[in-house]
């Protein structure tokens, strides 16, 4: 073996392998699920994204703040959402993140900085503008990200939120990933200028396009962004060119795509792949185990969805909990 | 055969982290169009009737094919994208320099920094080492291509596309730096770079850009300017070497800056003016192979960390002159001038 050729530890090099196996295994058994109706709502999975998330989340603390969209299932995880609070929640049962009562698109754990998932696109770049704006107050070093999508990124609350963030010169940071589609939309249809980066210069932003499907990229370019925010340098945009295997939403027949398109992403853009090959044919991580750690996480998943369709469904009388008005 | 060149637009150089940790510019889409529209423009205006465009999901192709849209521009050759379905990487200049080369195209113009043209040469020298390049700068640290009013490098490549200057007045050769990975099991791996080769201590490609010096083991220059910008200037500033000038140059870096030869200051990227702890430095002679010291580590390619590294691998460098050419544009617009090839004469 020689050595470690890579700038994370082994143990990271694990923590990461075994985020972005959670985040697959999770998004691939609500893939199922769905298909047989058993969760409420709609579902928007993260599978083929998870480097994205992974690389980025790895470089912060609970102290540090994300705002996640309507795909956000990734995002939780990655920043330390308990699996089974959130399949619990996904199901719409009681001991769910948010008791049940917000579903997928709403999962939120504010003790792991996870400021919640957002059904209304381009929502939570304000909020992260807000939660910076108090890690500024607070002077500790803290952040505050907000994830969009390609499509969200054309939304006003988005343009306007990388205003405010240049002007107040705030620690916040702009992740937009782009996985190619908003919604059934392609981004060469859709979007008047194919380049976010292009979109951070006009307010005066510094952007770095990276391959949000190599968690090695992710994790570099994120750790230079955060690190320059933590000491005042302000904020900037990172845009992940990604790849997402399922539909915008399950049931989604995706006749947008191009004939064989899912086939060849899946089969040359599968950052779990890339990873496993990466840190196995270095000598650092064999392939045993990274298998013991595939069979953990099925376990792991396995009992989440276990102890959500064991857990009981909220009440009528919890509808007037957890709000702001006392009733 | 109808005056036709090649265009090769890189819609994603000059987004790499060098923005976040160096101050680097970065040359928006709508700008690089209108750098095409310009250089194509000019190009026609001297002879150049068809155009063939790689095709991009970057923004390019979207706000050319607007601009087209908008009605018959008559300033412009007629626009062909190539038959190729983008990926996105650096194969799609891989593969639209095959596409080029066999459609018979007069030259090829690239717009990109020093990393898009080396992916185009790397492919020319395999296939076909005589089809000229002509550079339009929109990279990071550009030691390459020079910085040029688009609208001369039209005229200068449309002028030659169209036989208006023959290639012994248009064209300069140029050298490169070729790399060799071989393997205990003597499988190898084989590169270019058309500036520099850097070998640097990092194990992995990550974001592959480079900026910290700390990481630096040896440079190996095709040519070293001293006005460069990019890794390229540290030969450049030690003991430069022209582009034209037989050999190229090899700087060995300090592992331990204490007990370095000297400490040479140099614009490492855009804003980085650094030290770096120089060992000591040699000319590099065409076609004789150094080999690389470092056991493990990377070898980046004209500002990209690209290539991977083990014990047990043998790393080589090989200087090779007349590799690949480029339009010289100073040259053509000066011939230009001498021959009268832009007089029209008024009728009498």
């Amino acid at each position: 073996m020689a050595g470690n050729p890579f700038p994370q530890s082994k143990e990271q090099l694990l923590q990461a392998y075994r985020t972005m196996r959670t985040i697959r295994d999770f998004e691939e058994r609500l893939h199922v699920d769905f298909g047989r109706g058993d969760i409420p709502g709609f579902v928007h999975l993260y599978a083929g994204e998870e480097a994205a998330g992974t690389g980025i989340m790895m470089h912060l603390g609970d102290g540090d703040r994300i705002a996640s969209t309507h795909r956000g299932h990734g995002h939780c995880i990655a920043k330390g959402v308990d699996v089974v609070a959130m399949m619990k929640e996904i199901y719409g049962r009681k001991g769910g993140a948010c008791e049940g009562k917000g579903g997928s698109m709403h999962i939120a754990d504010l003790s792991k900085g996870m400021m919640g998932a957002n059904g209304i696109l381009g929502a939570g770049a304000p909020l992260a503008c807000g939660a910076a704006l108090a890690a500024k107050f607070r002077g500790k070093g803290e952040i505050a990200i907000s994830f969009v999508g390609d499509g969200a990124s054309n939304q006003g609350t988005f343009l306007e939120s990388l205003n405010l963030a240049a002007v107040w010169n705030l620690p916040a940071i702009f992740v937009v990933e782009n996985n190619g589609y908003a919604e059934s939309t392609s981004r060469d249809y859709g979007v008047a200028v194919d380049s976010y980066v292009d979109r951070a210069a006009g307010f005066g932003l510094p952007g770095v396009t990276v391959d949000g499907t190599d968690f090695f990229a992710v994790h570099e370019a994120a750790g230079e962004i955060i690190q320059r925010a933590r000491k005042g340098g302000g904020p900037a945009l990172l845009e992940c060119k990604m790849v997402r295997f399922f539909g915008h939403f399950e049931g989604d027949a995706q006749t947008y795509r191009g004939s064989g398109e899912l086939d060849d992403i899946r089969s040359h853009q599968d950052c779990l792949k890339k990873f496993s090959a990466a840190v196995t044919s270095a000598g650092v991580i064999d392939a045993a185990s990274l298998k013991a750690i595939d069979k953990e996480v099925l376990a792991v998943i396995e009992n989440a969805v276990k102890q959500a369709k064991a857990a009981p469904q909220p009440t009528a009388a919890d509808l007037t909990t957890d709000v702001y008005v006392s009733y | 055969m109808t005056p036709t060149i090649g265009l090769i637009a890189n819609p994603v150089s000059a987004r790499d982290i060098r923005r976040i940790v160096a101050n680097a510019g970065n040359l928006q889409i709508t700008d690089r169009v209108n750098i095409v529209l310009r250089m194509l423009q000019a190009a026609h205006a001297c002879g150049v009737q068809r155009a063939l465009l790689m095709p991009d999901r970057g923004g390019i192709r979207a706000l050319l094919e607007r601009h087209l849209r908008r009605g018959h521009d008559a300033s412009l050759p007629a626009i062909e994208f190539l038959d190729m379905e983008p990926t996105s990487t650096v194969d799609d200049t891989f593969a639209a320099t095959r596409l080029l080369q066999r459609a018979g195209v007069a030259a090829i113009v690239v717009l990109g920094g020093d990393g898009t043209h080396r992916a185009v040469v790397r492919e020319l020298v395999e296939a076909d080492p005589g089809l000229p390049i002509a550079g339009l700068s929109t990279g990071t640290n550009n030691a390459f291509p020079e910085m040029r009013e688009p609208t001369i490098t039209g005229m200068a490549v449309g002028l030659y596309a169209a036989g208006r200057i023959d290639a012994a007045d248009a064209l300069l050769p140029h050298k490169l730096v070729e790399v060799q990975i071989t393997g205990a099991d003597g499988r190898t791996r084989r590169d270019v770079a058309i500036v520099d080769a850097v070998v640097t201590h990092d194990r992995s490609v990550g974001a592959r850009a480079l900026w910290k010096t700390s990481s630096l083991d040896a440079v190996y220059l095709a040519f070293a300017d001293p006005q460069a910008i990019g890794l390229s200037a540290i030969g450049g500033l030690l003991q430069p070497v022209g582009r034209q000038a037989a050999g190229g140059l090899a700087v060995q870096l300090a592992s331990d800056p204490a007990h370095a030869l000297l400490h040479l200051t140099a614009p490492i990227a855009p804003g980085l003016v650094r030290p770096v702890p120089i060992a000591h430095w040699q000319r590099m002679v065409a076609d004789e192979p150094l080999t690389v010291q470092l056991a493990a580590g990377t070898v980046a390619l004209d500002g990209e960390r690209e290539l991977a590294f083990e014990t047990g691998q043998t790393v080589t460098m090989t200087l090779r002159e007349n590799a690949f050419f480029t339009v010289d544009a100073a040259r053509c617009m000066a011939v230009a001038a001498q021959q009268g090839l832009l007089r029209v004469p008024v009728p009498s």
